[in-house]
């Protein structure tokens, strides 16, 4: 019984990355039609370059708080700037391409950020220490341990999760874009940028992957240059899962993968290799069950 | 031809659309003037929503010039077009059914808006008061329309009829203060009656916004009588007639071209 509060805890951890991660495949989606498979590897640049800007600010001496924000701060903006990037130069010449084309490019430009990590980063092919910035320790509730740092994570992804919602439902950015993926002609007619609605959209998607990079390795203390593939894979099931165009779907799709593991971990401790592998499963016949996801796109509802 | 400078809101010359072989539009001259309501009537595929499409910037001119109120837009993209002061309606009803009617309308008001990240982000209680504004605008507009709409200004836009969500559109086309009104067939979708009843209110919100000028594409002739102080007559992209509605439908070759016959 005592393993509740860590099985519970762990399950709010990933589910919310992986909501994080299947928010930006959902929006990507909605504003673009565009499966972006580099999405996952725009995450772990974000964790690469958070861990850089960690090391940059330990040299100059700066506090373990300053070191945080600092770290938070290069992620976010690293992944916006790629992501925005991606869209500017690479999407949108594309947009009248193919979709597979499109499929084809974004998993090229994956591959490419990928590698590049793993050959250019110092001894990039092997795993990297994350320095513990947040608080250590924990407390007990009954039997089960909460980790501080955990908690904090985890509101903070909550929060992130809500920022994100709130821009798109509650800004004139967010009107902008929802327009742009409704009826993208009726938008620009109505005096609306596309060409910098869509690389802001983009930035906007990329940031919630650099925010989620960098739970994944505050949390785990670890980052690898190929940390994002499953990541994406896992992110991009739980927006299909979820509805694909849809915010509240993708992270509901987030929580529930998450949840689907927990399960196994928790019920089936000598499985737990295999969590990964029952939880695709159960993924496999719930999308034969609802075909179009939990709460898929209303009609012509998108973002 | 000369334009008459300050009269003319609206120049288009030598205007040219190809799609590939076809002329959508063939050397298309045609000014709009202040205040006008101007009526834009031929034949199916005869060039009318092309040439709106053209001025709005969903289209690229292939060759020819147009310019509104003297400043040249032939290259200018669709939301440049739009803050210059020209906004439009669908022949389709392109509303964006999932967002609220106070968001569609709110779109419209792009060109008015301040889209600043300082404002938006910082400055709410700024932003909160232009977004009142933009309501109670919306509110007096609605209200123009139909009594009962302002009452649904936060309803999906899909919760409404057909007859509601034109008068929505138009108000997105009025909100934004523009100079230039493009309505592509008001009356389509709708009965007679409607049609009616709409197209009265558009009048009514012109003689109470004041020198609004609009170009009007229609089938209904009856509605283009009405309303409409000059048209001109597009076949096959090119025009070939222009003058009041009594002296174009009396001439021989428009009804040729509607009818097949001299």
């Amino acid at each position: 019984m005592g393993m509740i509060g860590q099985h519970l805890l762990n399950g709010l951890m990933q589910g919310t990355i992986y909501g994080l991660v299947a928010m930006g495949f959902t929006i990507f989606f909605g504003v673009m039609n565009v499966i972006k498979f580099s999405h996952g590897d725009v995450l772990t640049l974000g964790a690469f370059g958070g861990l850089v800007a960690v090391w940059a600010a330990n040299a100059l001496g700066l506090s373990v708080p300053l070191q945080f924000i600092v770290a938070l701060c290069v992620a976010m903006a690293l992944t916006a700037v790629v992501g925005a990037g991606i869209s500017h130069f690479l999407i949108m010449p594309l947009r009248n391409a193919p979709p597979l084309n499109m499929l084809l490019m974004t998993m090229m430009v994956g591959t490419a950020i990928r590698e590049a990590i793993r050959l250019f980063f110092p001894n990039g092919t092997n795993p990297q220490r994350f320095p513990e910035l947040l608080p250590a320790g924990g407390f007990n509730i009954g039997p089960s341990f909460f980790r501080t740092d955990a908690i904090i994570l985890i509101i903070a992804g909550a929060a992130s999760i809500g920022a994100v919602y709130w821009i798109i439902n509650h800004s004139k950015f967010g009107l902008a874009m929802r327009a742009v993926a409704e009826d993208t002609e009726t938008a620009r007619v109505m005096g609306i940028n596309f060409g910098r609605i869509i690389p802001l959209t983009f930035a906007l998607g990329s940031i919630t992957a650099g925010f989620a990079g960098m739970i994944y390795a505050l949390y785990y203390s670890e980052i690898n240059y190929s940390m994002g593939l499953l990541l994406a894979v896992i992110g991009f099931t739980a927006a299909i899962v979820g509805g694909l165009g849809n915010i509240w779907g993708a992270i509901i799709g987030g929580y529930l993968f998450a949840g689907l593991q927990t399960f196994v971990v928790a019920a089936m401790p000598s499985m737990s290799d295999y969590k990964n592998v029952f939880a695709f499963v159960l993924i496999i016949v719930l999308i034969t069950w609802r075909p179009t996801g939990l709460l898929a796109e209303r009609g012509s509802e998108r973002v | 031809m000369t334009s008459l400078s300050n009269d003319v809101l609206l120049e288009s010359r030598g205007l040219t659309v190809r799609f590939g072989g076809l002329f959508a539009l063939n050397e298309l001259n045609i000014d709009v003037r202040n205040g006008e309501v101007l009526g834009l009537i031929g034949p199916n595929g005869s060039g009318k929503t092309t040439f709106l499409n053209v001025i709005s910037g969903v289209y690229s001119a292939s060759a020819g010039k147009i310019s509104l109120g003297g400043i040249d837009i032939t290259r200018e993209k669709a939301h440049n077009i739009s803050s210059y002061g020209l906004s439009r309606t669908f022949q389709r009803s392109r509303l964006c059914l999932s967002l609220s009617v106070f968001d569609n309308i709110a779109l419209g008001a792009q060109r008015t808006l301040n889209n600043g990240l300082w404002h938006n982000v910082v400055q709410r209680k700024a932003f909160a008061a232009e977004a009142r504004k933009i309501a109670e605008e919306a509110r007096e507009l609605l209200g123009v329309f139909n009594t009962a709409l302002p009452d649904k200004l936060f309803d999906p836009a899909i919760s409404l009829g057909m007859i509601d969500r034109r008068r929505v559109e138009i108000c997105r086309a009025l909100i934004g203060k523009p100079k230039l009104v493009l309505l592509d067939e008001p009356s389509a979708g709708m009965t007679h009656d409607e049609t009616d009843q709409v197209v009265d209110e558009i009048l009514g919100i012109r003689k109470s916004l004041g020198g609004l000028t609009i170009i009007i594409v229609e089938h209904e002739m009856g509605l283009i009588e009405r309303v409409t102080d000059r048209c001109v007559v597009l076949n096959y992209g090119k025009k070939i007639c222009e003058g009041k509605f009594r002296d174009v439908a009396a001439d021989p070759v428009v009804r040729e071209a509607y009818l097949g016959q001299a």
